[in-house]
């Protein structure tokens, strides 16, 4: 959309989490929504600061764990009482009882399932390459520095007004990051 | 939930007089059907008793792992369930009495005209005498005694002192004490509940009663602390959190009972033995078959999916709701387990039930108040109090990550 199309965002640095805290408080109340923040460890309250919301991976999680129970109960439905039905100790061919132990192991392994594929699909996983990678400090962000990284592609992103904003933070060191 | 902050304290006042009515009808009721139909009485008598005993034996357990993990986050909601267990003596102590004097009208194996032919109770033998059935019900409510009442004992002593020996002590207690609750809660709920057919064994009973009575603590936990806090009596010392993890733990208790309660069906269900099948036969005569299904929807995948979502677990109408729910459903099963002994035909929900019923929830109701009133409403001088309220890093106002103002989510933080 941004007619600056080469570069990707901005980035700041901090040198200590209270200080990356009250800057993510400031971007979140500005209302920017293509932005993250960058730690080399979680930081207590940052869900919080950045106004996230509740991750949608659970429901993922639910509709594999649902498809799971269903495989499990038609699966041993049809094998056992269709395709080939065997009289087993006077039981009947199907029953939800003896279905349930492996349908809810299904639901366990699809509820997995969907919790892993569902979360790689919202972060856009796997990916070979990103921006930020090119960026020369951005390696410190697993080790003593913490980065805020806005989007050029925000709807709310202009070039010096976003710059402004983070240089109020009080960050020591803001640089633009080419796509 | 901050919004809540403003308003002015819950006042209850006009319902003041609730428990005292509850006892007053509940008695004359029961009364008047022990005089009417003594075995009615005795079996309503007990399903309330089996009911209100799940109360306190499920607060004692949350006082003990509260201990047993050193946790942070229930402090606060500590002293309600230290309040709550000590109504297991003397109050259900007392209430055991019209059980002890009517037990041979309850319990079959007790009428037996030649005990010595019955192979089950050779086999069960000396528990499943008259002296044992005594002896085994007064080793139940002595250790219950001597746990619930050193466990609050000294916590109040932590409240005057605040020295460190009540917090060995109250260590030391929960870890005697988890080992005697396993072994006094499995016998009382054989003894008391599962000896109603004495011919049938399961190992998973006592598992299956305590599951059903944490769960619907937990509940009832969640609600107290809930008025409390509108009362702001607990205001300063509860965040969202709490909340969040009394509603996670009653999820993970709807789970756990539905995992026991499956595992004793199906076990008994694969092995397809008349020496236990019985117990589930009787059971799917009439509509006691349809108060299985009530259990197996009601007590599992209803409450299941609808504790699944995080941010319900705060929403305090909806979990009101669900609390009420767990106590219907708690009193269906203990009937499921009880009644079918009296009434083999379907399930009846007899006036003496709702008698028996209410007389005991008003005298717990009157005993707990009349506690928790009289003492400090939270662990005053508990050493991780401070880190429960928040003092050492952010408690999150919303775990459930809705965007909180600035104000709100700093609150109770920095220091």
């Amino acid at each position: 959309m941004n007619s600056s199309s080469k570069s990707y965002g901005i980035i700041a640095r901090f040198n200590n989490t209270a200080s990356l805290l009250h800057a993510a408080e400031k971007v979140r109340d500005a209302g920017f929504r293509k932005w993250d923040v960058f730690t080399p460890f979680p930081v207590h309250g940052m869900d919080q600061a950045m106004g996230l919301k509740n991750s949608k991976v659970g429901w993922f999680t639910f509709v594999g764990g649902v498809t799971g129970y269903t495989t499990g109960m038609l699966m041993i439905w049809w094998m056992n009482a269709i395709d080939y039905p065997l009289v087993i100790g006077g039981k009947p061919m199907f029953s939800p009882f003896f279905a349930f132990p492996p349908s809810y192991e299904l639901t366990i392994l699809f509820g997995a399932f969907g919790s892993l594929f569902g979360m790689m699909f919202l972060n856009r996983l796997p990916r070979l390459h990103h921006p930020l990678l090119k960026h020369g400090q951005f390696a410190q962000v697993t080790h003593d520095a913490f980065f805020i990284v806005i989007e050029c592609s925000d709807p709310k992103y202009s070039e010096t007004e976003t710059r402004k904003l983070l240089e109020q933070t009080g960050t020591p060191h803001i640089e633009m990051v080419e796509e | 939930m901050k919004s809540q902050a403003s308003h002015s304290p819950l006042d209850l006042s006009k319902y003041r007089k609730v428990p005292a009515i509850l006892m007053a009808v509940g008695g004359i009721l029961a009364g008047l059907g022990f005089l009417v139909n003594p075995q009615q009485f005795a079996f309503s008598w007990l399903l309330a008793f089996m009911f209100f005993l799940s109360l306190g034996l499920g607060a004692l357990f949350l006082v003990m792992v509260h201990h047993l993990f050193d946790a942070a986050w229930s402090v606060p909601i500590r002293r309600i369930s230290e309040q709550l267990s000590t109504i297991l003596f003397p109050t259900m102590a007392l209430l055991f009495i019209p059980i002890a004097l009517l037990a041979p009208t309850v319990y079959p194996w007790m009428r037996e005209v030649h005990p010595e032919l019955d192979h089950a109770l050779h086999a069960k033998h000396p528990l499943f005498t008259m002296q044992g059935f005594y002896i085994a019900s007064a080793a139940c409510f002595l250790i219950w005694w001597w746990l619930s009442s050193n466990l609050r004992g000294w916590s109040l002593k932590q409240d005057t002192t605040g020295g460190a020996l009540p917090t060995y002590k109250l260590r030391f207690y929960s870890c005697v004490g988890i080992v005697l609750f396993a072994v006094s809660l499995s016998l009382g709920a054989v003894m008391w509940m599962k000896a109603l057919m004495h011919e049938w064994f399961s190992t998973m009973y006592g598992v299956y009663y305590f599951a059903g009575s944490v769960w619907m603590t937990l509940a009832t936990v969640y609600v107290i602390t809930m008025i409390l806090d509108r009362q702001k009596v607990l205001s300063a010392v509860i965040h969202a959190n709490q909340y969040y993890y009394i509603g996670s733990l009653l999820f993970a208790f709807t789970v756990f009972y539905s995992y026991i309660t499956f595992s004793q069906y199906f076990i008994i269900w694969n092995a397809n033995l008349p020496e236990e099948t019985f117990w589930y036969l009787a059971r799917e005569k009439g509509t006691w078959f349809y108060v299985g299904l009530v259990i197996i929807f009601g007590h599992f995948f209803i409450p299941f999916l609808g504790l699944l979502r995080i941010d319900l677990k705060s929403v305090f109408p909806y979990m009101l709701g669900v609390c009420i729910w767990a106590w219907l459903m708690h009193f269906v099963d203990m009937s499921f387990n009880i009644m079918p002994i009296l009434h083999p035909d379907g399930f009846v929900l007899h006036w003496m039930d709702l008698g028996c019923w209410a007389f005991m929830a008003g005298v717990v109701a009157t005993v707990f108040i009349r506690k928790f009133a009289a003492h400090p409403p939270y662990p005053l001088k508990d050493p991780r109090l401070s880190e429960a309220m928040g003092l050492y890093h952010d408690m999150p106002d919303s775990l459930a990550g809705e965007h909180v103002s600035h104000e709100a989510g700093r609150q109770g933080g920095k220091s």
